[in-house]
């Protein structure tokens, strides 16, 4: 087949009236057929309907055709169509070439018919030269590892892991917290409907550690993955608890007799926690952990221990674990407004964060669920909250942290006043985001509870003697300039990416956008996918989101990934970077520039040479520019048959 | 008067080849975007997509200009966005290199451009190829354009 | 011994201190490399001529003391002549440090493995151009011609007869002839960048013209002069203040003098550039010639200049020579080998550096002075450091 003459075929589309009606399709056929090796031509009205694909089968039976193009719209979405439709009539599907005549042509140059025209002519005439050098690709597959690997057991990531152990996949679940639950075990309540957050996830929690195919793997981080699609490779380091995690009962008599007393993380600093705890109540594993920083190594613990279980020269352990695919559900951080003191938070006691507030309204918080405020741990009367916090603001983070602000600002001004009639809430607010089922509802609510809602951006905190704050604001609705003093202000801080995302990012080739969260494959069609496949991402570290678009994400990463564990292989694209060995000095360049570590040099001295994984290539083509020699080529984009189409852009003399 | 070219446009004044690489991904796709939106733009542009603006090779841009083209746009993701995590930018150190030659060798170098379109942007898309053939136009035919070449 | 160490050495050997020049330390020390096994092999310079020498590889060092220097050499592409991992060393002016180390960036040679023992170096003539010159300038028969130096600014040649016949450079170079162009505007005397650096600046007194100034850059430089020290074939004693102040004054004045050919010969062109540069590269007939001998260059025969542009373009520039441009923007060291070789006198070298120069002081890069990669094959652009 390589060898043969190219019989070509074009087919012109018309699209209906969207080519047709701009560009003189019959005279686009006409002039493909006085081209070198196209044997035939065919407008149709619509080549994708079946009608149109019929056509194209019967042109390669009665033509013998060896090459198609198809001159219509874009390869984007419609280039698998033509090729699955070659492929069944025998013509490579590698050796169909789309020429885009819609969206390049008749559809922005609407009033220039003949300038159009010359252009899909033009274009037509770059496809066929193309085409002419286009090889025949096979795709190929690699098998898929049967085992799972999740990174992070947040909701996200512990609904990712529960749908893979139910359909009988063995799971690591790694977490480097030392209890899975993320950050959805701190919130005190979740909105739109106000339930209890560790009573609803606490049983989740249980359920993960039931579940016999889940591995929890927590106080443990993924340092490094090798590997591809089905194949990959982990490093696992599992950070000393200085504890027997099998003999460890969890009963917290080595937490009641440690004498050291540090700030407790999980209550965000306020109250304290001992220097080996139980991370939290519902904690899973209930375990126990020592936080060897600051212990003072009295042994107090290892005398209460009845079960005998600490072990004060634990070492750092790293395990290599082989998986198949690895969903990434690392989180977010909140924002943090301590290094710009925006709105004067670290500067004045009474200004705190909503989860720091979080902490204070919960039962099982440093203050047992009243809510005081720090000057003098005095219940508040009344209580401001700033929206958008680090969010749509262009000194810190441009986008909105998809309304999970807003609704927390608008939850705990209805919890406190529930708890509290007697309090008084404003809400400083630049817009409402309460787009979700149920959102508009308690938004509604809480007016009808009485919290005030402020239309406009705070310039100014003041403080006063008593620890008061003084919110200086415009009202936009009113138009007026506002000045309300308030006890205690809440600042309803954004979602940030975290240490998590950046460090999964690097390790696992992962693009990060703009606002620095982890891309989607797209953010509408695939997105759970990454462009690293077998890897798939879900919860907040590909963008601020909520509980219930965490969990839905979860069980959409799981689906996802579960369509290649159940195949058992996966497929690798034909269009990745192939090597000439006797071109090839062994420079190394291509080493350096491949972010997907697709070439190593191996061998020593004379032998000395490159090795392609062709699986782990994504087929970027970074590689064949950079190689100085030419060794390196991108299958069906290789230099020549580009170079085909920029010579075919122009005319010599005329035709 | 209009004048026909060989390939049949019409014209009344000298329209500019121009070679455009776009990356698949985002710059590709601003493009369809462009055609969704019925952006109109001149017929100046022929596009040539290959999967990664990291994938534009210097060999390509020097060519399309000694085969005759007026100007080269090569375009990618915006920085950070990149498909392939950082095509794009090493994309710019090429450009750079390229820029500074395409300088040193008497070309004007505004007849080469790198711009960032992503793949929403197709209103932009337009933009870009409306200014970069004004351009062009204002420059007149590239003096590496060998003679009879349309 | 650390690096930063100046000495002055000398070979222990009565006929190397004689035969060679200053002292002989360099072929003490490269011989004593060999017999003690720290390498398989040295590279020496093999005479053909008077003006003109062919790099040769032995493992002999009977060979090694047999040979002598010659100023005509131009840089050698060690990885033609070697395999990867060798343990070698060898004697490099600075183009051919450089180039050794550009090649070791490209995979070529292996670093760890190479022991660079640098020359200073004042510039170097083209054979051809030498025998025109003897001809013209001195009126001399080139075969009459038994030894040559430069002292105080002027070029002596000695001939059988015992006779000196001197020119003043700054003369010979106005009337087109002495050292090669690109040497003329090399602002690179003393190879820092090798691991020893070694030559006669700095050896004042009783030691002068019987002695080497050595510079230790590196602890392979250390190694291969203690490995000397050791086997008994070259002593040392530390070089003192005066000595290095002379030697970086000669640096100094050399580098003014490079300054200035720099500013003579890559002077803007006046009027289009383009037409410049078509008349210049109309005459290449695309032998390849200048691809061949570039020391810089990794590429085999395959290469993407060679690749994609072909004898039978009928385009108004070659594409053989754009790639080229580009790639070598950052990494062109100047060392003069493609105009040498180029069989329609193209001042090729000259035009590689009116690419290269602007572009290696955008990225404060100096190809070939240490490992850092070049910008154009890097991952980050270095400005931004992103």
């Amino acid at each position: 087949m390589e060898n043969e003459e190219p019989r070509i075929g074009v087919f012109v589309c018309e699209c209906g009236v969207n080519i047709g009606g701009y560009v003189d399709t019959q005279a686009v056929a006409d002039y493909a057929l006085t081209l070198p090796n196209v044997v035939y031509t065919k407008v149709n009205k619509f080549t994708c309907a079946d009608s149109g694909q019929a056509e194209i089968q019967i042109g390669i039976k009665e033509h013998n055709l060896n090459r198609v193009i198809v001159a219509a719209c874009t390869p984007r979405t419609h280039e698998p169509t033509f090729r699955a439709c070659c492929k069944e009539a025998g013509v490579n599907p590698y050796q169909f070439e789309f020429v885009n005549i819609r969206d390049q042509c008749s559809w922005i140059h609407m009033w220039d018919r003949e300038g159009a025209t010359a252009k899909a002519k033009d274009l037509v005439r770059m496809g066929i030269a193309r085409s002419m050098l286009l090889e025949p690709l096979e795709e190929s597959s690699v098998p898929v590892d049967q085992n799972v690997m999740v990174i992070g057991a947040g909701v996200a990531g512990m609904q990712a892991a529960i749908d893979f152990g139910d359909m009988g996949y063995n799971v690591y679940l790694v977490e480097k917290e030392p209890s899975i639950g993320g950050r959805m075990a701190r919130f005190d309540k979740v909105f739109p409907t106000n339930d209890c957050s560790i009573c609803i996830l606490g049983p989740k929690m249980v359920e993960v550690g039931r579940n016999k195919n889940i591995n929890i793997m927590a106080y443990s981080e993924v340092t490094d993955v090798e590997g591809f699609v089905g194949n990959f490779e982990v490093t696992v380091l599992h950070k000393p608890r200085y504890l027997d995690t099998d003999i460890c009962t969890g009963c917290a008599a080595c937490q009641e007799v440690c004498p050291v007393e540090v700030p407790s993380e999980f209550n965000e600093n306020f109250g304290t926690r001992k220097a080996i705890y139980i991370p939290f109540p519902q904690a899973v594993p209930l375990r126990a952990v020592l936080d060897m920083e600051n212990c003072i190594s009295c042994k107090a613990c290892e005398k209460a221990c009845e079960a005998g279980a600490i072990r004060y020269d634990q070492e750092p352990i790293y395990e290599k674990l082989k998986v198949g695919v690895i969903t990434v559900a690392v989180g977010m951080d909140a924002f943090d407004p301590l290094p710009h003191n925006n709105y004067g938070y670290g500067i004045y006691d009474n200004v705190i964060t909503t989860m720091e507030f979080e902490r204070l309204l919960n039962a099982a918080g440093p203050t047992g669920g009243h809510v005081v405020r720090p000057s003098d741990a005095v219940e508040p009367i009344t209580v401001g909250f700033i929206n958008c916090v680090g969010s749509r603001d262009v000194n810190e983070n441009i986008y909105c942290s998809g309304g999970v602000c807003c609704m927390f600002s608008i939850k705990n001004a209805q919890l406190l006043k529930e708890k509290r009639p007697e309090t008084n809430h404003f809400v400083f607010y630049m817009d409402i985001r309460a787009t979700m089922r149920g959102f508009e509802e308690a938004y509604n609510r809480a007016r009808d509870l009485g919290v005030k809602f402020i239309r406009g951006k705070p310039v100014e905190i003041t403080e006063k003697e008593n620890g008061n704050l003084i919110v200086r604001t415009e009202d936009t609705l009113k138009g007026e300039i506002v000045n309300v003093e308030v006890d205690l202000l809440v600042l309803g801080t954004g979602l940030v990416p975290n240490q998590g995302v950046r460090d999964m990012g690097s390790i696992l080739k992962l693009p990060r956008s703009t606002d620095n969260f982890l891309t989607e494959l797209h953010p509408k069609l695939a997105p759970v996918d990454t462009t690293t496949d077998g890897v798939f991402v879900a919860g907040c570290a590909a963008g601020p989101r909520d509980v219930a678009y965490s969990t839905a994400h979860g069980s959409a990463a799981a689906g996802r990934a579960t369509r290649l564990l159940s195949v058992g292989s996966a497929p690798i694209m034909g269009i990745t970077a192939r090597i000439n060995e006797d071109a090839c000095v062994v420079c190394g360049i291509c080493v350096d520039k491949c972010p997907y570590g697709v070439f190593e040099i191996i061998g020593t001295n004379g032998d000395r040479h490159v090795n392609v994984v062709e699986a782990l290539c994504k087929g970027c083509g970074t590689c064949v520019t950079a190689c100085p020699t030419g060794a390196l080529e991108q299958s069906h984009f290789k230099s020549d048959q580009v170079l085909a189409q920029v010579k075919n852009v122009f005319l010599y003399g005329g035709e | 008067m209009a004048e026909t070219t060989a390939t049949g446009t019409t014209s009344e004044e000298w329209q500019p080849k121009i070679v455009m690489f776009c990356c698949n991904w985002c710059s590709y796709g601003g493009a369809d975007s462009a055609g969704m939106g019925r952006f109109q733009q001149p017929p100046t542009v022929r596009v040539i997509r290959v999967m990664c603006s990291g994938r534009m090779d210097p060999v390509f841009i020097l060519n399309a200009f000694l085969e005759g083209a007026d100007g080269v746009l090569f375009s990618g993701c915006h920085i950070g966005d990149c498909h392939y995590v950082n095509g794009n930018y090493k994309a710019t150190i090429k450009y750079k290199f390229l820029k500074a030659m395409v300088n040193e060798l008497g070309i004007e170098d505004e007849r080469l451009k790198l711009d960032w379109i992503s793949a929403s942007e197709g209103e932009r898309y337009a933009q870009v190829v409306t200014e970069f053939t004004e351009q062009i136009k204002k420059a007149g035919p590239s003096p590496l354009k060998p003679e009879g070449v349309v | 011994m650390d690096i930063g160490d100046c000495y002055v050495g000398w070979a222990t050997d009565e006929d190397i201190r004689t035969r060679g020049a200053s002292g002989g330390l360099v072929t003490a020390m490269l011989a004593a490399a060999l017999e003690k096994g720290l390498v398989e092999a040295v590279v020496v310079l093999k005479k053909l001529g008077e003006f003109e020498a062919v790099p040769v590889v032995t493992s002999d060092p009977e060979e090694v003391k047999a040979a002598a220097g010659s100023m005509h050499s131009v840089p050698i592409v060690l990885s033609r002549y070697l395999e990867y991992g060798t343990k070698v060393a060898l004697p490099a002016k600075p183009c051919d440090a450089r180039s050794t180390i550009e090649q070791a960036k490209r995979g070529q040679v292996d670093i760890d493995t190479t022991y660079i023992v640098g020359l200073n170096c004042g510039g170097t003539m083209h054979p051809a151009g030498t025998r025109d010159m003897l001809d013209v300038m001195y009126k001399l028969d080139p075969n009459d011609i038994e030894g040559e130096e430069i002292d105080k600014g002027k070029l002596i040649f000695e001939t059988k007869d015992g006779k000196e016949h001197a020119i003043k450079i700054d003369e010979l170079e106005e009337e087109g002839y002495g050292r090669r162009e690109s040497c003329q505007y090399c602002a690179v005397n003393i190879p820092t960048m090798a691991d020893i650096a070694c030559g006669n600046w700095g050896v004042i007194g009783d030691l002068a013209g019987k002695g080497t100034f050595v510079e230790i850059n590196t602890t392979k430089g250390i190694a291969i002069l203690e490995n000397a020290i050791n086997a008994g074939a070259v002593e040392i004693t530390p070089a003192d203040d005066k000595g290095k102040a002379i030697r970086a004054k000669v640096d100094g004045a050399m580098m003014k003098v490079a300054a200035a050919a720099n500013e003579k010969y890559l002077s803007p062109i006046e009027g289009s550039h383009l037409d410049y540069y078509m008349n210049a590269l109309a005459n290449c007939i695309n032998c390849g010639a200048c691809k061949t001998v570039c020391p810089v260059c990794a590429c085999g025969e395959t290469a993407k200049c060679t690749e994609f542009s072909s004898a039978s373009d009928t385009y108004k520039m070659s594409l053989f020579h754009l790639v080229r441009f580009v790639h070598l923007m950052d990494s062109c060291i100047g060392c003069g080998q493609c105009t040498d070789v180029c069989p329609v006198d193209i001042p090729l070298t000259h035009i590689y550096r009116r690419f290269a120069e602007p572009m290696q002081e955008e990225f404060e890069y100096k190809p070939g002075m240490d490992m850092t990669t070049p910008p154009f094959f890097g991952v980050d652009l270095i400005e931004e450091g992103h």
